[in-house]
């Protein structure tokens, strides 16, 4: 690594940090790599990246797809997590050594996971890594003998990863576990499917009867041995959930699956046992096989959408800094700590409870709160709130609210009351099932009873025939089979579906409300109009500001990222008012016009001299670039879009102006937004809301479908139906109209199954369809329908000839 | 047909194999995360690891 050089021939082009990505300041680091001077913005990431390439590992930068995280200079400390209560918490126990699962922030994808295990492999006494970037944790088994866990740690933050505590150890491990146990079943379905309809083939070739008996029971005992475990071993899940919908008195999906299964299975087993002509192991197990598979997918689609943003909603500060009575501070676990505590949170940490500000004034990023960008000021006295990050100078705090009681976790209360509340539409197919299964129960009893009366001898083989044919197999397929379709294309549209239902309400949506902040527009300031009043321009004005705000590491200072800024000297920030500092010399101030220049504030950001205003710079939050071609592709397709949002009229109807979006209300709170919401849908509407914040939370959970932004506030994805990944707008309607067609398809294919249904029930009745007819149709039946709904994943996604 | 007493005991013990394999994959975390290990083959890593992972994968892996 080379000493800081400004004027080097080969970085002086580059304008960002080659490691992290952000702009560089004009005093910047270079360091070899590949043989190429690299730029790097700091000695955080120059450090990272020397590290990188001494360790052999700069593939790093070849195959990863995004920038990294920029990396704290200063090294975090992390020799808390050493203390003995907190890993008897955190971690366990494995024999060599112990384990501990950690959340990391900034791994974005396979290459940071590749590299978070080559790297942390190379520390001395670590036994194993697992680094998992689609779920956000790695799983870390050290020898406690040869190191210590800060040690690690101290490696990984070292490369821009931090590591967060998981809030519970054992959750984590319960959900892995289930995740196996389903994988488990799946295999031992496709395996097990594999050699019983190998098996059965053998059988349905012997056309002509010519199979020795013998032989022909021998293949059926096989039959049966193989298919015993698929039938009862990887279509638990449905049976326990048969169980559990007749313990509530009620007929489901579950209930339809688990009785056609167990027909056809018991039905070839009293066939093998007395001799009949035919045999469906074949049918029950490939059932089995098809419908696990369905819920598998989903399953996984919904994990990979809930797993990082699930548990970084709940991730608070593990350890908290205690002011003990006589003065001096303490590191205490979160959870000895008591109402009337005075804690210590230092600048850049999240409050780990709910309290009164005492002393000075604080700055507080509330974001994970409220959706708002910048931080706010926080007097003494006023309350603050868990999970906001403090920002500029470190805070005491009186504890008044712990755990369960804070705001955030009641947010998270709130969220989860709105999706208990919802399951309309899975009742709805459930009530259908249900009529269903009795229905066809009833007419396979009166066939029974009246081939009994007519032709005792047939009446058995005419029973089995009519279940057989009617087993609602492509009806239960019809929509599992085009929903895990649309899943699929869903996702490579850059949309994930967390809630099953979430594609059928989509398709239903009349009226689609908007947030603004963060959805229609970026949720980071921008420059907006500069006004200067001396003898001064533009750019120098944009320059001197760029220059206090970029080494006063103000929230601001984003908006004057690309002012090509000069450095500035004696740079003092004064909290909640600006900063002043010298550049080439001169002292300026920037901020508030009470604070530069004596004026009354009037929410704009002034640079002055010596008391003499000389610029005046109004900061905005910047439309995102396809929103105007999302909103005018969703009123093409006949949706009323509404603007929702917390900020104050013109900013509001300025926006709504340029998108052309004829309803928008300002200045409203959670509870307004989500009040105006229930008034649509008494009117009959189905709303379809998108949101980024978690103030949007109520609302998002409250809306008949909702969909967050992929930026957005981790709580805000929790309560979402769909998470758009990405940042365009343009998926909305492409996932409007995916979901349109899906309905369509869905449509068809319980058409088709019901039409087949009613079509073979009265000719198997009649007893004109033997029961190797029946299965034939039925499987027949089932094949078609999810070839129909493969459709939905093959064809191409036309944003342009799609409308309904 | 006495060749069946033959291959169907044998396909069936295949049958267990595999099913034993696939869950010892599936516990040793092999399905975790399917998108790294793509990345890992492209990589050449001739450094060696610690003395601590060379002797386990002598035993373990």
């Amino acid at each position: 690594m080379r000493e800081p050089t400004a004027a080097d021939p080969v970085s002086t082009a580059a304008t960002c940090c080659y490691h992290c990505g952000e702009a560089l300041p004009p005093a910047f680091l270079c360091v070899t790599l590949d043989g190429a001077e690299r730029a790097m913005c700091c000695s955080g990431c120059a450090g990272a990246a020397a590290w990188i390439r001494d360790a052999g590992l700069d593939d790093y930068y070849r195959l990863r797809q995004r920038d990294g995280s920029r990396v704290a200079a200063e090294t975090a400390d992390f020799s808390a997590w050493d203390r003995d209560d907190i890993q008897a918490q955190h971690t366990r126990d494995i024999g060599a050594g112990r384990e501990v699962t950690v959340l990391v922030e900034g791994m974005h994808c396979a290459a940071c996971a590749w590299l978070i295990d080559r790297a942390l492999h190379r520390e001395p006494g670590v036994l194993e890594v697992q680094a998992n970037a689609v779920t956000g944790r790695v799983i870390v088994c050290w020898d406690t003998a040869k190191t210590r866990l800060s040690v690690v740690l101290t490696r990984l933050s070292a490369l821009g990863y931090t590591p967060h505590l998981a809030p519970d150890e054992a959750l984590e491990r319960a959900r892995r576990h289930e995740r196996n146990t389903l994988l488990i079943r799946l295999g031992v379905a496709g395996l097990g499917t594999l050699q019983a309809m190998m098996f059965a083939e053998a059988l349905y070739l012997d056309f002509d009867n010519q199979m020795p008996v013998a032989t022909r029971d021998f293949f059926r005992w096989i039959t049966f041995a193989v298919s015993t475990p698929v039938v009862f071993y990887s279509g638990w899940p449905f049976l326990a959930g048969m169980a559990r919908e007749w313990r509530q008195h009620r007929f489901g999906m579950d209930t339809l699956v688990a009785t056609s299964v167990l027909l056809a299975y018991f039905a070839s087993l009293i066939e093998t046992v007395r001799g009949g002509p035919h045999v469906w192991f074949d049918a029950a197990v490939m059932f089995v096989l098809l419908l696990l598979s369905a819920r598998v997918i989903e399953r996984l689609a919904r994990q990979r959408a809930n797993a990082g943003v699930d548990a970084l909603a709940r991730a608070r500060p593990a350890l908290a800094w205690r002011v003990a009575a006589h003065g001096e501070r303490e590191q205490v676990p979160l959870a000895s700590l008591q109402v009337g505590d005075t804690i210590i949170v230092a600048a850049g940490e999240a409050l780990a409870a709910d309290g009164e500000l005492l002393d000075a004034p604080a700055q507080f990023d509330e974001s994970l709160l409220s959706g708002e960008p910048l931080p706010r000021l926080h007097a003494s006295g006023d309350t603050v709130f868990a999970g906001s990050v403090c920002r500029g100078a470190p805070a005491k705090v009186r504890v008044q609210r712990t755990g369960q009681d804070t705001r955030l976790s009641h947010l998270v209360r709130l969220v989860e009351q709105a999706q208990a509340q919802r399951p309309r539409l899975a009742r709805l197919a459930d009530a259908v099932a249900g009529r269903f299964v009795i229905a066809l129960f009833g007419a396979a009893a009166i066939t029974a009873l009246v081939w009994w009366w007519l032709a005792p001898e047939r009446a058995f083989e005419v029973t089995l025939a009519v279940l057989v044919v009617s087993c609602p197999c492509a009806l239960s397929l019809a929509i599992p089979a085009a929903l895990s379709a649309a899943q699929g294309a869903l996702a490579r549209l850059g949309v994930l579906s967390v809630n099953a239902d979430a594609l059928e309400t989509l398709a239903r949506a009349d009226t689609v409300v908007f947030d603004k902040t963060g959805t229609l527009t970026c949720g980071q300031p921008a420059i907006d109009a500069v006004q200067c009043f001396a003898a001064i321009d533009q750019h120098t004005a944009l320059a001197i500001a760029g220059a206090l705000e970029r080494d006063a590491g103000h929230p601001l200072a984003q908006a004057f990222r690309n002012a090509s800024p000069g450095s500035a000297q004696q740079v003092q920030v004064h909290a909640g008012a600006g900063v002043s500092g010298c550049v080439d010399d001169v002292t300026y101030r920037l901020g508030r016009a009470d604070f530069s220049h004596g004026g009354s504030d009037d929410g704009a950001i002034w640079l002055a001299r010596d008391q003499q205003p000389l610029a005046r710079f109004t900061v905005r939050d910047t439309t995102r670039p396809d929103a105007v071609q999302a909103i005018a592709r969703l009123q093409q397709l006949r949706l009323r879009c509404e603007l929702l949002s917390g900020d104050a009229e013109p900013a509001v109807s300025a926006l709504a102006m340029a998108l052309r979006i004829t309803h928008a209300r300002a200045r409203q709170s959670p509870e307004h937004k989500l009040a105006h919401l229930r008034a649509l849908q008494a009117q009959g509407h189905v709303v379809a809301m998108v949101g980024d914040g978690i103030n949007d939370a109520p609302v998002l959970a409250g809306a008949d479908v909702s969909l967050a932004m992929g930026g957005g506030a981790a709580l805000a994805q929790r309560s979402a139906d769909l998470i758009l990944t990405g940042d365009s707008l343009r998926r909305v309607p492409e996932a409007i109209v995916l979901a349109r067609r899906t309905r369509r398809i869905v449509r068809q294919n319980l058409a088709w199954a019901l039409g087949y249904n009613a079509l073979a029930l009265p000719l198997a009745a009649l007893g004109w369809v033997t029961p190797w007819l029946a299965a034939l149709g039925m499987a027949a039946s089932s094949l078609l329908v999810t070839l129909n709904a493969l459709r939905l994943t093959s064809a191409p996604l036309p944003c342009t000839t799609e409308s309904q | 047909m006495s060749i069946l007493a033959i291959l169907i005991p044998i396909s069936l013990v295949l049958l267990g194999v595999a099913v034993a394999a696939f869950i010892w994959a599936v516990r040793r975390g092999q399905f975790d995360d399917l998108e790294t290990p793509a990345i890992d083959i492209l990589a050449d890593d001739s450094t060696p690891r610690n003395a601590s992972e060379s002797q386990r994968d002598t035993h373990a892996d």
